[in-house]
């Protein structure tokens, strides 16, 4: 009963915004959503699997430009292109990590920020003639839902939090799975990964395809909002912004992750009276943290395995084999 | 610190509300950090100059005028917020902003809450063909370069051109537009081809344009191609004029093509702050290079500058509410003097006529504004 309290009480305080926040602020947690959805994939791969990835948003950018051309192009309705566009993005993402898999550390790290700017430069360049160069492509619909035209700020509220809700609890199940306890180890050690017979390649690569897959998914939310799409927002620095979210709030937690984008995303804006400062304010909050809490602020906490318990399970039921030799003459 | 107080006090002043003394809001979009941060600021510092001239005159009618200034970090996904602030403050119309998909982002919001918005440096075409009623910009459209380019070509007297771009989408786009309003006007198009950017040599091609020997080149890529021409055109020994557009205003040209090679270059941009003519203009200029130590490092704070003078007329004779606003700048605003010359928009928003202008380098490697 009083375990069940904090998720009531958190269900309760998400219901509270449309119906007293004001549209400007209404905004503020539609972006603070869409950051925490694309950090959630983000830290599957940073925090779970412990793999540098610093070009998220070019994931984000194959599942916008996805959606953004079948909508255009095909007038496929935005919702039916989410789940092409997260394929798409994971399949984009099969293709370019699978050679770089094997780098470690601040290798991985140079050759992701090196994907998302080939990825900018090339929606820039107008590649196939597709993504419409540098102005981007105009005209994308909003998003219906049974009929129901979501435009308003408010609506957007809905579906944006809506999917966080699922995607947490989707990664909280695949975070305790045999997946996510693989990624863990891999994280903690490779080397011993491999030495107690998980197919480390293949893992992280998984791990990559399924952030990839989701962060295309959020492009196509992303796009439906704004009703266009341009290079402009798939920069070096929104994947920046989105690895500091993972790595402040805490790499590998996904209450921590969540943390991370209301204060990444957030405190610029409760700053913006202070205009000229708020840029400071936020490099100052971002260095002192680092200094204070090098694990983030709520760093992941080892699992908890009752290894006693789990002996015991495993001894149970299986037949004493002193028994056997008792009734040796 | 004292600027800083003053900040604050005017944030307490904004959550006061429409409570407080009278007074006419007016919004300031712009990019005060992230990569265009640069831009933000000039434009910012020249509406304030702009609002404390007035309000020692006596503001609109006797009513002070507040400028809002909201940072769009130069990012569609901060415009959206920025914009939506702005319209909570209640801004009677909106300046800016800078970046096309930033501005972008915006306009739908501005649009249902019936605010007016005057872009300064949005190039992007589409913006006005979206018929929004309250959508205007000071500055020019992508698509007049072309015209622009085609009219210098004409008047310096040319009438075989080698016709060159780049195949990047702003090269490309610009030869496509130039294309047909060079034959439109008798010019003769003896080569119409790519190059490579960023290659070391260019002299293939500039041996196959001399064969056809056109009396001019029309170059519509960058800077670095263009100086790299210059140079190589020098070392094969053919003189023969290049005119470009506005992507080779930069002074790296001359370093790359040497001050001699360089020298006779000619290109179309918009003018820079110090060419303004206008006795207002050097006189605001001087006021400003006075107050900041420099000039505006490009035309577009200008521009947001006309932008709010042009609000400011429309506020003063028809009234601040978005209608009548919006019903002045269409129909009534004619010949207004604004920085950059005169100012009218057409029933889409754009400005009426074009802000570009021909220079000519020298022999000194300066960029001289042409008559």
């Amino acid at each position: 009963m009083i375990k069940a309290l904090p998720p009531a009480l958190v269900a309760f305080l998400l219901l509270l915004p449309p119906l007293v926040c004001s549209n400007y602020w209404l905004d503020v947690l539609n972006a603070i959503g869409v950051s925490a959805i694309l950090a959630f994939s983000l830290n599957l791969i940073v925090g779970q699997a412990g793999m540098f990835h610093m070009g998220h948003a070019a994931f984000c950018a194959v599942g916008a430009y996805t959606t953004a051309i079948m909508n255009t192009a095909l007038g496929t309705p935005v919702l039916w292109t989410m789940p092409l566009a997260g394929m798409a993005a994971g399949f984009f993402a099969l293709l370019v990590a699978r050679p770089i898999i094997h780098l470690r550390g601040d290798y991985l790290l140079l050759v992701t920020i090196g994907i998302v700017e080939i990825v900018r430069i090339a929606l820039t360049q107008d590649i196939f003639g597709l993504t419409g160069g540098a102005n981007g492509i105009a005209g994308i619909d909003r998003p219906y839902i049974f009929g129901f035209r979501i435009y308003k700020p408010s609506h957007f509220y809905w579906l944006i939090w809506g999917m966080a809700g699922v995607t947490i609890v989707l990664f909280s199940y695949l975070e305790r799975s045999r997946f996510g306890r693989a990624l863990n180890y891999i994280r903690e050690d490779n080397l011993a990964a491999d030495g107690i017979g998980i197919n480390s390649a293949a893992y992280k690569l998984g791990a990559f395809v399924l952030g990839a897959f989701w962060a295309g998914m959020v492009g196509t939310i992303l796009v439906s909002k704004m009703t266009f799409v341009s290079p402009a927002f798939f920069t070096f620095w929104e994947s920046v912004v989105l690895f500091v979210i993972v790595i402040l709030g805490g790499a590998g937690n996904l209450k921590g992750v969540l943390l991370g984008a209301f204060l990444v995303t957030g405190l610029p804006e409760a700053f913006r009276d202070f205009e000229g400062m708020r840029m400071f304010c936020y490099g100052a909050a971002v260095i002192l943290l680092m200094i204070f809490r090098p694990g983030g602020l709520l760093p992941s906490r080892p699992g908890d395995y009752n290894v006693a318990e789990f002996m015991k399970k495993l001894a149970g039921p299986a037949p004493n084999p002193r028994s056997g030799e008792d009734k040796r003459p | 610190m004292k600027k800083i107080a003053a900040m604050i006090m005017l944030a307490l002043l904004a959550w006061a509300g429409p409570g407080g003394a009278q007074e006419i809001k007016i919004g300031l979009m712009c990019p005060l950090t992230g990569d265009w941060a640069q831009e933000g600021r000039d434009m910012q510092r020249f509406l304030e100059m702009q609002v404390e001239d007035l309000n020692a005159a006596g503001g609109i009618k006797g009513i002070p005028v507040r400028l809002i200034v909201a940072d769009d970090g130069g990012n569609p996904r901060s415009a959206n917020l920025a914009a939506q602030r702005l319209v909570e403050s209640q801004v009677a119309a909106v300046v800016g902003t800078y970046g096309s998909a930033v501005t972008e982002a915006s306009q739908g919001i501005y649009d249902e809450a019936k605010v007016v918005q005057i872009a300064n440096g949005s190039t992007a075409i589409r913006l006005t063909e979206k018929h929004f009623t309250g959508f205007f910009r000071t500055c020019t459209r992508d698509d007049f370069q072309g015209r622009a380019v085609a009219r210098a070509v004409t008047r310096l007297g040319f009438r075989k051109v080698a016709l060159v771009h780049d195949n990047s989408s702003y090269a490309k786009g610009l030869a496509v537009e130039v294309e047909p309003l060079l034959q439109a006007a008798g010019v003769e198009i003896v080569y119409y081809d790519a190059l490579t950017p960023g290659e070391r040599d260019y002299s293939t091609i500039i041996t196959k344009m001399k064969t056809l020997s056109p009396e001019a080149v029309v170059f519509t890529g960058y800077y670095p191609e263009a100086g790299m021409i210059l140079r190589q055109m020098q070392e094969m020994g053919w003189k023969v004029p290049i005119i470009g557009g506005d992507a080779t205003n930069n002074l790296t040209i001359v370093e790359i093509a040497g001050r001699e090679a360089a020298a006779g270059y000619y290109f179309i941009s918009p003018p820079g702050p110090q060419d303004l003519s206008g006795e207002e203009a050097k006189a605001f200029m001087a006021e400003y290079e006075a107050k900041y130590g420099q000039m505006p490092g490009s035309i577009f704070a200008v521009l947001a500058g006309d932008a709010f003078k042009a609000l400011v007329k429309a506020i003063t004779e028809a009234g601040s509410d978005y209608e009548a606003i919006s019903s002045y700048l269409h129909n009534d605003l004619k010949n207004f003097d604004g920085f950059t010359g005169p100012i009218a928009f057409d029933a889409k928003g754009d400005r009426v006529g074009d802000l570009f202008r021909l220079y000519r380098i020298d022999g000194e490697g300066k960029f001289v504004l042409q008559p």
